[in-house]
Formats: C-alpha cells, sequence, structure tokens
C-alpha cells in the first residue's frame, strides 16, 4: 500500500474512533473529510467482496434492504448502508468503520445503495459487480438538475462497464440503459405483467415521452403506473426487450405475485412494491439463492424506517410512507385508495436543503383521485402549501386542518380513530415518526389525547 | 353561462416545475363562481390549433432542451398569437414563456434561441451552469392601482434586461437579473414572471385579477369575483412573509 493510502486509512480510523469516543454517530463527517484530503480516497481501500449497488430515483433503500436481508439469511457476512448515507462521503465513512488498518474490509458482499449521481464517481474506484436500475423520475429540480443530466452521467459510466445490469425494462428511461454498452452481456431486465390498476392513459405526470434513440413519440400499450409501463417506439422499435424475469399475476388484493411459475404472498399491496420486489428477485436470481429464502423474504420482511410502515396508535391503524417526488405521493394515494372504506390523511412537507427547497413539486401530485378521504392533516414547514395543494383538487377546505408543529399535528390526527395514512417527504419521515412514537407513549401513560 | 376558454401551449413540454398548477388553479377559482372553464391545447406540431376565441395563453417553463425543439413551432405561430395579443387576450406565462415571448433567449451554451418579439426584451444565460437565480423570491406588483405582494420561488439561469414595464419591484429574492430590483413584464392583458410555485397558490388576488380582466372583456360588464374561502392562502402569506420580508 503506498504511503499516501496507508495515512489516508489512518487518518480515517482516528476521527471514526474519536468520533466514536466522544459518543458520536461517524455518518457522514469522516467520509467528506477525507474526500476533501484526497480525492481518491476510495482506491485507499482493499475491498475483495463482490459489490452490489441499488441505484434510481424512488425504492433504493428498500430494495437495498430486501437485498441485504436475503444475503444475510444465509449467513453471509454483508455491510450495507441502511440507512441511506448513498453519496461518496457517506459510502467511505461506511467503508472506514468496517475497515482494519490496512484498509481491508472484510465481508462476504457489500450491498449499497447509490445515488443516481454517485455512481460514476464511486464505481471509477472500486469493482462493481451487479448494478440494480430501478427507476427515473423527477426528484428535488432545484438539487439534482433535470433528470435527463442524471440519466446521462449513469449511461456515461455504464458505457465501458461490463458486470452486471439488473434493469427495469419497463421504464424507459431505466431500460434504454441496456444499450450504452453493446460489448456487454451482462444486462438482465426485469419487467412486471399488466396489472389490474393499469390504465390505458397516463394517470400522473411522467418523464419518458419521448424515444430516447430516435426521438419519436414512445406509444404505450398501458401505463402501471407514471410513465412506467409496456411501451415501443413505433420507428426504431426500442422497448422491445426479453425480460430474464417477469412479474406475473399481481394480485394486490392477496397479495401476492408469481415469479417462474411459482406464486409468491408479499407484504404491501403497492405496484411500486412489486416493482422492487422484482428487482430484488432478479438480482437475487444471480447469486442463487434458495427459494425458500425469497419466499420467506417476501412475506414478512418489513423495511419500516417510514417504508409503507405500519403503526397500530390508540386505535387507530396507520400505514406511513416517505414520498420525496409526484410518483412516490402518487403510488401511496393508489395504496391509500385500495382501502375502500372511510380514511383520514396526514400530510408533512418540508422545504429543507435536502428535500429541494422548492415545494412547487406537489402541483404534480394527483389529488383528484381521493376516495372517502374524510379528513387531511398537513404539518412541517410547508403545511400551508400541501393545504392549498391538496383544496384546489376540489377537496372541501373545511375538512383540512393545518397544524405546522408535528405534535400538535399527531394530537389532531389521531382525535378520531380509523384507519389513517401518512405521507411525509424527505427530512420529514424521521420527525413524523418520532412524533408518532411520542404520541404513542403519551397515550400508554395515560395522558390526554386532546 | 359564459365559459372561459384557456389555451395552455405546449403543456406536455413546458411543465417542469409544478406550472400546470396554474391552469387548475384559475379552473378552481373560476368554478366556485359558477364559471365554466374550457382548456385546449397545443403541442408541438399541431397545425391546426383554433386562437381566435380564447379569453387566455398560458405558457409555463421549460428546461433549455425543450424550450429548443419548441421555438421553431412557436415562431410559426407569431401572426395568430400577435393578433390574439392585439385583441386583448390575457397572456400569462411563466419562467421558459416569459423568455420566449421577447426578442431571443441566449442559452447556457450560447445557442440564441429567436423569441417570438411580442415584447422588447431579451435574455442571455450565464455559460456557468450553476450560476442560477434560485429560491424563494417575494415581489410587490400593483393589481387595478392596488399593490399586492406576490410569493413564488424563482429558479433561472437568465438574465432578462430591457424590460420596459416590470411586473413588480423585488421585496425578496433576485428578479429578472441576480440582485435585480425588477421581476417579470407586464401590461395590462399580460403578466410575466419567473415565478413558480405554481404562480397562483399563493397570490390568489392575482388569480381573481386575471379571471376579473378575461371575463370583463368577454361580457363588456364588469365583472367583481364573489369572495371564496381562502382562509389556507392568507395563512400560508402570513407565515411566508414573517419568513422572507424579516
Amino acid at each position: 500500500m503506498s504511503l499516501k493510502n496507508t495515512l489516508t486509512i489512518w487518518f480515517g480510523k482516528l476521527m471514526v474512533k474519536t468520533l466514536h469516543l466522544l459518543g458520536r454517530d461517524a455518518g457522514n463527517a469522516p467520509g467528506l473529510i477525507l474526500w476533501e484530503l484526497n480525492k481518491d480516497c476510495l482506491k485507499a481501500f482493499k475491498v475483495d467482496c463482490p459489490i452490489i449497488a441499488v441505484t434510481g430515483t424512488n425504492g433504493k433503500t428498500s430494495t437495498t434492504n430486501y437485498l441485504s436481508h436475503i444475503f444475510e439469511s444465509t449467513g453471509k457476512k454483508i455491510i450495507t448502508n441502511k440507512q441511506g448515507n448513498n453519496l461518496d462521503t457517506g459510502i467511505t465513512s461506511l467503508l472506514l468503520n468496517n475497515c482494519d488498518m490496512k484498509g481491508r474490509v472484510k465481508a462476504d458482499y457489500l450491498v449499497l445503495e447509490v445515488d443516481e449521481s454517485h455512481v460514476p464517481v464511486i464505481f471509477s474506484k472500486m469493482k462493481l459487480e451487479t448494478l440494480v436500475l430501478l427507476n427515473f423520475f423527477r426528484d428535488q429540480l432545484d438539487r439534482n438538475g433535470e433528470v435527463e443530466t442524471l440519466i446521462l452521467k449513469v449511461k456515461k459510466f455504464l458505457e465501458t462497464y461490463e458486470g452486471n445490469v439488473v434493469l427495469n425494462a419497463d421504464d424507459p428511461n431505466v431500460s434504454r440503459l441496456g444499450l450504452a454498452n453493446p460489448k456487454n452481456k451482462n444486462i438482465f431486465y426485469f419487467s412486471v405483467d399488466r396489472y389490474a390498476g393499469a390504465t390505458d392513459q397516463p394517470y400522473e405526470v411522467g418523464e419518458g415521452k419521448f424515444c430516447p434513440r430516435c426521438g419519436e413519440e414512445l406509444k404505450y400499450d398501458y401505463y402501471q403506473y407514471s410513465h412506467v409501463g409496456r411501451f415501443k417506439c413505433p420507428k426504431c422499435g426500442f422497448g422491445d426487450v426479453k425480460p430474464y424475469i417477469t412479474a406475473k399475476n399481481v394480485k394486490l388484493d392477496v397479495p401476492s405475485v408469481e415469479f417462474e411459475g411459482e406464486e409468491y404472498k408479499i407484504s404491501h399491496n403497492s405496484i411500486y412494491y412489486v416493482y422492487n420486489l422484482a428487482a430484488v428477485y432478479t438480482a437475487a436470481n444471480l447469486y442463487n439463492f434458495d427459494k425458500k429464502i425469497l419466499h420467506e423474504t417476501f412475506e414478512k420482511f418489513e423495511v419500516n424506517n417510514g417504508r409503507l410502515e405500519k403503526f397500530s396508535v390508540d386505535g387507530s391503524e396507520l400505514l406511513v410512507n416517505l414520498a420525496k417526488n409526484p410518483v412516490g405521493a402518487n403510488m401511496t394515494l393508489r395504496v391509500m385508495n385500495e382501502h375502500k372504506g372511510a380514511k383520514e390523511l396526514l400530510f408533512v412537507l418540508n422545504d429543507n436543503l435536502a428535500d429541494g427547497h422548492d415545494v412547487s413539486w406537489i402541483w404534480d401530485i394527483n389529488f383528484s383521485v381521493f376516495e372517502n378521504v374524510t379528513r387531511v392533516v398537513t404539518s412541517g414547514s410547508r403545511a400551508y402549501d400541501i393545504a392549498i395543494r391538496i383544496k384546489c383538487s376540489g377537496y372541501d377546505p373545511d375538512n383540512i386542518v393545518v397544524k405546522p408543529d408535528l405534535d400538535d399535528a399527531m394530537n389532531e390526527f389521531f382525535k378520531n380513530k380509523g384507519y389513517k395514512y401518512a405521507i411525509a417527504n424527505y427530512t420529514a419521515i424521521q420527525p413524523t415518526r418520532a412524533a408518532i412514537k411520542r404520541y404513542k407513549e403519551k397515550v400508554k401513560e395515560g395522558g390526554t389525547n386532546g | 353561462m359564459d365559459k372561459l376558454k384557456i389555451l395552455h401551449m405546449y403543456p406536455a413540454m413546458l411543465d417542469l416545475y409544478g406550472d400546470s398548477g396554474n391552469v387548475e388553479i384559475l379552473r378552481y377559482r373560476c368554478r366556485m363562481r359558477g364559471i365554466e372553464t374550457e382548456v385546449v391545447k397545443h403541442e408541438l406540431g399541431d397545425k391546426d390549433t383554433d386562437f381566435s376565441d380564447v379569453d387566455m395563453i398560458y405558457l409555463g417553463g421549460g428546461a433549455d432542451f425543450e424550450q429548443q425543439l419548441l421555438a421553431d413551432d412557436l415562431l410559426g405561430l407569431r401572426d395568430n398569437i400577435k393578433a390574439a395579443y392585439a385583441k386583448g387576450v390575457y397572456f400569462l406565462m411563466i419562467c421558459g414563456g416569459y423568455q420566449l415571448m421577447g426578442q431571443y433567449y441566449k442559452d447556457s451554451n450560447g445557442k440564441k434561441i429567436p423569441g417570438l418579439g411580442l415584447f422588447d426584451y431579451y435574455t442571455v444565460a450565464s455559460t456557468n451552469k450553476r450560476e442560477r437565480c434560485i429560491g424563494n423570491i417575494v415581489v410587490e406588483t400593483q393589481l387595478d392601482d392596488k399593490s399586492y405582494k406576490v410569493i413564488g420561488f424563482e429558479n433561472h439561469g437568465g438574465q432578462t434586461t430591457n424590460v420596459k414595464h416590470p411586473f413588480g419591484k423585488v421585496l425578496a429574492g433576485n428578479g429578472n437579473e441576480f440582485a435585480s430590483s425588477t421581476e417579470g413584464y407586464t401590461e395590462k392583458n399580460v403578466t410575466a414572471t419567473y415565478l413558480h410555485g405554481p404562480l397562483l397558490s399563493k397570490n390568489p388576488k392575482l388569480a381573481d385579477h386575471i379571471i376579473s380582466y378575461c371575463m370583463t372583456r368577454k361580457t363588456g360588464e364588469k365583472y367583481i369575483p364573489e369572495p371564496i374561502n381562502d382562509k389556507l392562502e392568507s395563512d400560508c402569506r402570513k407565515q411566508l412573509f414573517e419568513r422572507l420580508l424579516k
């Protein structure tokens, strides 16, 4: 190991040790400092095990957690960034926390969630075995730039990459990346057959309207959600791929799905969750896992952490989901509508740096689908903005209660008992979960719930 | 009952920051007053769009790429659009739509996109793509000689100059250029601005001003919109003024 690499690792380990001694979490800071000192710091680590990375706009954390769970179930030692921390600096910190003084990372597999824009920078320095690409949607535009810019970044990386690529065949923005390197034979598409909720016309705002190869408008047989569906370019034939894995017989009422002729019970009734599972199944297939592990994982494993997380609170059943862009929010509204009875919605909207300061994306959420929503409570630093948005979709403003403070919002939200759904954006999700737990504690202690 | 006809130009392409919400808000506020609305769309390549009987023309914002794609199509509509403008049809234009109605737009790659030339202003974007005016913005405009504070979110690389009648005075944020004192462009039947949010979501009086103009022009009688429940909007404005105008 070169002197520079040795010093990089020593200094990094020293930072991690110091932070731990101070009782601090070594989340992002050591990686950030290391990158400042040495732009090639990732090269100082010796990772001999295979690396599997998951990227895309929505579903990274869930998919990574599922894959980690499957790998762990076979007794393998894995290192993973379960809590996010998916930028170059966060991953550097993760490796620092898990390496010895020589920079050796001891594990059977690294399973990493990686931000779309950081894929090239990280894996130009570390050897990637499998890249899972879920989807590309508009997301935090003032922070990330346009979707197209992100796609082109990943495409450039893939042009010289020869490892496994697991791709969503039903998202034109992802499917096109299978063409990035014609020499790469390790392209594995996954697809999901038309489900009962698919529509002939687009239902929500989407991104992939034109053929990335020839510019012609894409023709869709159907849309599963947003711009994800069965599409084809009428001019050049783009989109006509043979999937390696196709999820069939999606039954959201059971809920269940079929892979390679076997029915799998699953734990959530959302089409976008089925897409995540199809990605998980495809990636897992490349590593030949016992199907029993997949059955058990799909039926029982829960990511929680604000991803379709269930809570029982004081006589109410609550489902909480993160939504940091219109597609995520639209998906949660669809899950909500699967429950036909009366229900209430809490929407927590912040406009911090990590959310993107611009909240106008909420106008791309299709609230006109509301069915039997008896009341809406809004919270967060932009509680009024989301309230106005919902009102202008035609919802009675008298049934909207605005409580910017989260604890006030919980008192209001749980006033009535019943079925409840909560949507929170990026920086709002953890505070929302914490406020729910505080409320639960308060009720348990016999406090008032008013 | 009278029906307001809104022509939404390039909704599939000029729809970057939730701007289509403006149309949704106008329709909502019309509906609450019992005014029927009809939205006709003009998409790239449409040949038979009828400009003759619309009450309002709306253009949202888009990225450089989309603006280039539609520039030729737009220039082909010059006569129709000029005629509508001369007849007093209301023009509401956001960001990219605002830029395209001027003399020209020089994008961040130095590429000059000709504008429709309806107005004298022109826009030049910094060649440094990171140099953009981004953030919450408050401007003070005049609606029927009463001043009104307008809240929105700006996100533009283009710097617009030679603006004869700005839409408003900047109270917080950048405006037409970096640290500018003015924002947007206005005439009696024109509101052109960089404000997203979407623009009308937090500025209901501006929305009603546009509706009043269109209805008055259509019916020949002064239209005064009935008040509707805007408590959420007024609370929102209060909260944001406290935060942005300190």
